[in-house]
């Protein structure tokens, strides 16, 4: 079952980062708004932003096909988005080859451009983190324990319920015929069901919990401070992000 | 209805951003008061079956398509307004690292339209106020389709303002609100039928499931939340101020050919005039204007004027703190009165 394996990849990192998780976090807090800073029509200024994921990608040899997967998963509304500039921005912007190129075509293409970089450089970034480091490093930026102790809890036990909703279905898909008993009423009673089993399985979880010493909140240790490699990291990003966006 | 990072300025992602992690902080805090640990692992758990039940396809009727359930309305029934809001912004965030559902700075976004609307307004100004303890099986059904639709609905216009505002997209307005708002209607209604129809399962099976779903109304949440819409309205819905004058400017330039009569010259008139003038921070709804304007100054042609959009947000605070302070000053004397 493919759903089983939702989270399986972040289990075992696909690299080693150069710098502390915090680090690679904020960077990618840095990069983010640089590449979305760029202007509308500025196709270079996005390319020139490109450059850094597929380094990062081809330096650390993380796997590019897992990436491309979920770009295409999420990509529906932004193709929509995009192809409503190209049908409305028909102002001439460019003549190739007496090949007039419209400002929509321009504006469509830098979208998708955009949605590809941001999206390859927080893939490949967090597939170099495990899950628990994810959680420390949020801890270390100032993310309240409460939401870092539901971060992890949600991610521990979605394999688990994925699981059970995946057999749930397919016993509700082996028993309908033609359709028929795949409706919202058959499958409203199935999330009730999944939901009672999970509130229970809540409490069961919760008494274990109590018996290890659990109070409220998981306490994990914040991560190590940012050391002085971690702070010239960020400072030559910095530097380097803004030539970027000043040259191309 | 995932907004997406290639869609927002930095500007407006990074504004939502900070509204959503204000809410996330003020949520962790009321949750760590109460200091129940049953509960956080409640949360955990729902979040886990969100992402679990998300799974489980249904055929929509009449469509031949077929759709799955969101959850938000539910777990805001079942939790309350700010775990529920923990909850889903933590099934947002991992979506959006993990899976690319929008992206980093479209975080914010998702987590304002996904998360606040059906935990903050949704449940306890619609769902509560229609279903009431959900002992009637009609009301029960109108509060869940209501709320869920009505949650939807705002989130998408949600997403309709954050687009327009990056102005990085050609779709206009009101054409993209045109497109957006009868989908979410038709979603919220399925939507509101399967929480109806997962409400009244539970009820009947478990329902003690269901019993501490009714917590009074507490002032400062209410407050919290009419501020939170005000501000966020204020700002956004203001840059879309008409610059065509009011019925009252129309009627004296039909009149007198001027949408503002001129100062007579007597002292008492200029002298307020000119300390109105001097007092007022944002004249014209606008920033006050040197009189020779930097090179990076907003032109008047642009579409887009912070200074509107301050005025809103200012105009919005500063009548709820006066208004704030009369209600005080009124129970303070009506207090005083019934005391003597």
């Amino acid at each position: 079952m493919k759903e089983r394996h939702l989270f399986s990849e972040l289990e075992s990192p696909a690299c080693l980062l150069p710098v502390g998780d915090s680090t690679a976090l904020l960077l990618l807090a840095m990069f983010v708004p640089f590449v979305l800073s760029v202007p509308k029509y500025d196709l270079a200024g996005v390319i020139a932003f490109a450059a850094i994921p597929s380094l990062f990608i081809t330096a650390a040899g993380i796997p590019f096909t897992p990436i491309m997967k979920r770009l295409f998963i999420a990509s529906p509304f932004i193709l929509f988005m995009a192809a409503g500039n190209l049908l409305l921005d028909r102002a001439p912007f460019h003549s190739i080859f007496n090949l007039t190129i419209t400002g929509g075509m321009v504006s469509a293409t830098v979208i998708m451009t955009k949605t590809m970089v941001t999206l390859t450089a927080l893939l490949s970034l967090l597939s170099c983190i495990p899950f628990h480091r994810f959680g420390k490093s949020l801890r270390s930026i100032g993310v309240p324990e409460v939401f870092v102790t539901q971060l992890l809890l949600v991610y521990r036990y979605s394999f688990l319920l994925s699981e059970e909703a995946g057999m749930m279905q397919k016993a509700r898909d082996l028993r309908s015929f033609g359709g028929k008993g795949k409706g919202l009423i058959v499958t409203a009673r199935l999330i009730g069901s999944l939901l009672i089993r999970t509130t229970s399985r809540a409490e069961r979880i919760y008494m274990a919990m109590c018996a290890r010493g659990f109070t409220a909140a998981l306490h994990s240790r914040p991560a190590a401070p940012l050391t002085m490699k971690d702070k010239a990291a960020l400072a030559l990003s910095l530097v380097m992000f803004i030539s970027l966006r000043l040259i191309f | 209805m995932h907004m997406a990072d290639a869609l927002l300025s930095p500007v407006v992602g990074g504004t939502y951003w900070a509204v959503s992690a204000s809410l996330i902080g003020w949520s962790a805090k009321k949750i760590s008061r109460e200091s129940d640990g049953s509960k956080t692992v409640l949360m955990g758990v729902l979040g886990a079956f969100v992402f679990a039940a998300q799974m489980i396809n249904f055929t929509i009727p009449g469509t031949g398509s077929s759709g799955h359930f969101g959850g938000g309305l539910l777990l805001a029934i079942l939790l309350g307004p700010w775990r529920a809001f923990v909850t889903l912004a933590s099934v947002l965030v991992i979506q959006a690292l993990f899976f690319a559902d929008g992206g980093l700075l479209a975080l914010g976004c998702n987590i304002f339209n996904m998360a606040f609307f059906p935990a903050f307004i949704a449940w306890p100004f619609i769902y509560r106020t229609i279903a009431g303890n959900g002992a009637s099986p009609a009301r029960l059904a109108a509060g869940s389709i209501t709320a869920a639709s009505a949650g939807l609905l705002m989130g998408a216009m949600s997403v309709v303002l954050q687009t327009t505002l990056s102005a990085i997209s050609d779709l206009p307005f009101g054409t993209f609100v045109l497109f957006m708002l009868p989908i979410h209607l038709a979603i919220g209604i399925v939507e509101g039928l399967v929480t109806w129809a997962v409400l009244t399962f539970v009820a009947k099976t478990e329902p003690s499931l269901l019993t501490g779903q009714c917590m009074p109304y507490k002032r400062g949440f209410i407050a919290t939340a009419l501020l939170v819409a005000a501000m966020v309205t204020g700002s956004m819905l203001s840059l879309f101020a008409s610059t065509h004058p009011d019925g009252l400017e129309w009627s004296m330039a039909k009149t007198s050919g001027k949408t503002e009569l001129p100062t007579p010259p007597e002292t008492v008139h200029t002298l307020l005039a000119s300390v109105q003038e001097q007092m007022a921070f944002l004249p014209g709804y606008d920033f006050r204007r040197q009189n020779n304007p930097g090179p990076g100054s907003v032109t008047p042609d642009s579409p887009v004027n912070p200074g509107t959009s301050i005025s809103g947000l200012a105009g919005s605070l500063m009548v709820l703190m006066l208004s704030g302070s009369a209600g005080f000053l009124f129970k303070k004397r009506s207090s005083h009165t019934g005391g003597s």
